[in-house]
């Protein structure tokens, strides 16, 4: 476990050192001059304008000298400043960090917790009219995207709801009821497609192991149904169920990003969003390699709580 | 029961005359699509910028909902009669949000910070017919101009104040905005919201009437709608017109509109085939059914236009005054053929695939085009791609949103000029040359007027431009909002005026 553990994270060193490769040159080689993007069109340029930027930015030194200034600024934790306004990416970044992590946790805790439950009923239940029903909300809930689940919880709120407040955000230290208040509809809308899709996981993966060898062993020697699910299914169904939700935990952040749009939520997927929109390069490299980082990381988690659950997984 | 009539009118103008007697108070929650980037009124060329930052600034001049120039930080002033001398008169008592008070010596540093090439200020290109600026005293400001140029009073509005101290003693601008304008610089929390307080030393006295302005930073074009209908926020400025069709029957909304100044065009490359040659342009004038993209892409809100916004009253033309905006494909096929394009021409339409009025309009070209023998290709391009392409003058045309101006040299010099700024196209003609730098040193209104005249039907029919349509300007207010006034500009002028009723 430890020589695994520890060869998984040598691999995370490689893969970062890659993600900030690509990341700084995939900004270097976007079609266009950075800089006259930046300035955007139909603005009166003057060269002057242009060379001052590029040696503010530091566009006017070679592609190496760039990256080395680049990287150990990231590894002293520097990651530049942000070109319009000039503050610390460092600072930009933790300001909205939090919220992301928060929205993310909450849905995942929220998909997971009731998935469990979801799935293990409509593995008993299975082909009953009351588990039709459950896996037709689940098609839906893994087919509806969560920014048109959060507009329509936007709508139905005011609809049925007109005093609550469905938009907007409050730092939980102001306010903490109208700080929950706030990311229910967000949470709910990301949380439910991962619902629909965990619970069905766990389902058929129930229904699988059900028909196994030695759940028929541990029925024959008489023990009780609840006891072959919980003590020999259900824990070797969750195995998957951890790929799955490690997968699922990158994809809730950027399920993040676009329901941060909906309701006007200050996180890093509005950090990011409007840093492409306002071609804000530092930026856009110091969020990218962040998120990249954290996703690489989840999965180290998930593979270390997989060779945990499952004796048999080892390094190839 | 004529005077139960009489009493009852008496009644209904006594409640009205109370209901417009403006309140004090209250913080206007405004809702805006996207964060500025940066407060620095001398650098920033984002929209979202100066919708924040009007409210904080001021000019020596500023443009009113009729584009009128008015008196702003200087009281009045005296030109020159040959000119190129203008003299301010500067307003006394004007206090900056720091506490310093306002005086010549930072009207000079403004200009001087614009002017430095180290500020990179997209405003300087706009000044530089201005020789010398001098204070004569605290309360007089001198501009040496090297030739009139009769814009110049209107530009002047677009100079936002800065306290020279302040920017001396290393105050950043991009994030700690201070000016002399209604409402002061309070809080600023990145993609959430910008808070702005009343200015208790407020020159203008009694305004502004409420305490606070709120500029909610919300994305989503449907969550803005429903905030306005549940009365989330109170007022979203210059919406889109899809936007504003939906809310226009809103309950508890109300929508005000003007002319905008912005035009939709499809813009030409005069050094290539098949556009360097005028017929060809005046071809595809005349293919252009421009009504029909006023309904198609602009819901029915807004008029065809040529060179100048409508909004420029008493100096943009009527378009019978381009022969070419009758369409009539017959005559396009004739001209093409004249031409010598007997068999109609291929050519590619760049367009930027971020603005969706855009887009649509260039889908809506393609087809009206087809009927007059023009085969357009469309391909649309990301912003980077499209401004090096435009920057660059690589396409065969584009279609495109421009900003207007309060001035006609605003809309026509910087883009028509023989190695104009924005003169992308190539295009360069002695006589509209000659006009555009007529209508600079032009001193008198008339004499300018005639200058304009000409060069719009010139310009209208054979330059490198195509214009299509001046949309309307929307903004959505709640029914409490009062004393609002839409400026054709976009500039939120008139919040200082407005006061919410509860």
């Amino acid at each position: 476990m430890f020589a695994y553990t520890l060869r998984r994270l040598l691999d995370l060193v490689l893969v970062l050192f890659g993600v900030s490769v690509l990341v700084f040159l995939m900004i270097r080689l976007i079609p266009g001059d950075a800089v006259q993007i930046m300035l955007g069109a139909n603005t009166e340029i003057t060269p002057d304008r242009l060379e001052a930027l590029r040696e503010k930015l530091g566009l006017n030194k070679p592609l190496l000298a760039q990256y080395w200034d680049w990287l150990t600024g990231v590894l002293r934790g520097d990651l530049g400043q942000s070109v319009w306004t000039g503050a610390p990416i460092r600072e930009e970044i933790f300001a909205r960090l939090p919220l992301t992590l928060e929205l993310t946790v909450l849905s995942l805790a929220f998909g997971v917790l009731l998935s469990i439950p979801i799935g293990v009923l409509s593995a008993y239940w299975r082909n009953s009219m009351g588990e039709y029903l459950v896996r037709l909300v689940a098609i839906a809930g893994v087919t509806v995207p969560s920014f048109w689940l959060g507009t329509l919880f936007i709508y139905l709120s005011f609809k049925l709801w007109p005093g609550f407040p469905a938009i907007g955000y409050v730092p939980l230290a102001e306010d903490p009821v109208g700080h929950f208040q706030r990311l229910l509809f967000p949470v709910l809308a990301l949380s439910l497609p991962l619902l629909a899709g965990l619970s069905r996981l766990l389902r058929s993966t129930l229904l699988d192991i059900l028909g196994q060898d030695y759940i028929r062993t541990a029925r024959s020697k008489g023990l009780s149904e609840r006891i072959v699910m919980y003590k020999h299914a259900l824990r070797n169904a969750l195995i998957p169920l951890v790929t799955v939700v490690g997968i699922q935990a990158g994809y809730l952040f950027g399920g993040a990003i676009v329901v941060e749009q909906v309701f006007a939520l200050p996180g890093m997927g509005r950090l990011i969003v409007g840093a492409i929109n306002e071609r804000n390069y530092p930026l856009v490299q110091g969020t990218i390699l962040l998120v990249t980082a954290g996703f690489v990381f989840i999965n180290l988690l998930v593979d270390l709580a997989y060779a945990y659950l499952d004796p048999r997984v080892e390094y190839a | 029961m004529r005077r139960m009539g009489w009493l009852f009118l008496a009644v209904l103008i006594g409640s009205l005359a109370w209901a417009q007697t403006p309140m004090r108070g209250g913080t206007l929650q405004i809702a805006v699509d996207s964060s500025p980037a940066g407060l620095d009124p001398h650098v920033a060329t984002a929209f979202a910028t100066f919708v924040v930052i009007g409210n904080i600034y001021e000019g020596l001049t500023e443009v009113d909902e009729g584009l009128r120039v008015r008196p702003a930080l200087a009281e009045s002033w005296k030109v020159s009669p040959d000119g190129l001398t203008y003299t301010f008169k500067l307003r006394s008592g004007v206090i900056f949000h720091n506490g310093q008070a306002f005086d010549a010596k930072d009207v000079v540093a403004s200009f001087n910070r614009v002017r430095d090439p180290k500020t990179g200020s997209p405003l300087a290109s706009r000044f530089n017919l201005v020789k010398e600026v001098r204070a004569n005293g605290p309360q007089e400001v001198v501009f040496e101009l090297s030739q009139p140029f009769s814009p110049f009073l209107s530009e002047l509005a677009g100079l936002s104040i800065v306290p020279s101290e302040y920017v001396a003693g290393g105050g950043d601008l991009q994030r700690r905005a201070v000016g002399t304008g209604p409402f002061q610089f309070k809080e600023w929390v990145p993609d959430t919201y910008i808070q702005l307080e009343r200015n208790p030393r407020y020159w203008r006295q009694g305004r502004p009437y409420l305490d606070a302005l709120r500029f909610n930073i919300v994305p989503d074009a449907a969550t803005r709608q429903i905030g306005i209908s549940s009365g989330t926020y109170h007022f979203l400025p210059n919406i889109d017109p899809s936007l504003a069709v939906t809310l226009r029957n809103a309950p508890g909304v109300r929508l005000y509109q003007t002319q905008d100044l912005a035009y939709s065009l499809v813009g030409m490359n005069v050094s290539r085939k098949p556009f360097d040659n005028p017929k060809v342009r005046e071809a595809l004038n005349y293919a252009i059914d421009r009504r029909a993209l006023v309904q198609a892409v602009y819901f029915g809100n807004g008029v065809p236009g040529g060179p100048l916004s409508p909004a420029l009253k008493g100096w943009a033309s009527p378009t019978s005054a381009f022969p070419c905006y009758n369409t009539n494909p017959a005559k396009a096929r004739e001209l093409l053929r004249q031409a010598g394009y007997p068999g109609g021409v291929d050519f590619t339409i760049l367009t930027l695939g971020s603005v969706k009025t855009v887009v649509d309009a260039a889908q809506v070209l393609q087809a009206q085009l087809a009927a007059a023998g023009f085969r357009a290709k469309i391909e649309i391009l990301e912003l980077g791609k499209f401004v090096q392409e435009w920057r660059n003058s690589n396409f065969d045309a584009f279609a495109s949103l421009n900003g207007g101006s309060a001035d006609p040299d605003g809309y026509l010099y910087r883009t028509f000029s023989t190695g104009g700024s924005t003169n992308v196209f190539k295009y360069s003609d002695a006589r509209v040359d000659q006009l555009l730098n007529q209508g600079r040193i032009a001193t008198t209104l008339d004499a300018r007027r005639r200058i304009y005249a000409e060069l719009q039907v010139k310009l209208a029919c054979q330059g490198p431009i195509a214009h299509l349509v001046y949309g309307t300007l929307f903004s959505a207010a709640r029914e409490g909002v009062q004393g609002f006034k839409p400026v054709p500009t976009r500039s939120l002028l008139y919040l200082r005026d407005t006061w919410l009723a509860r």
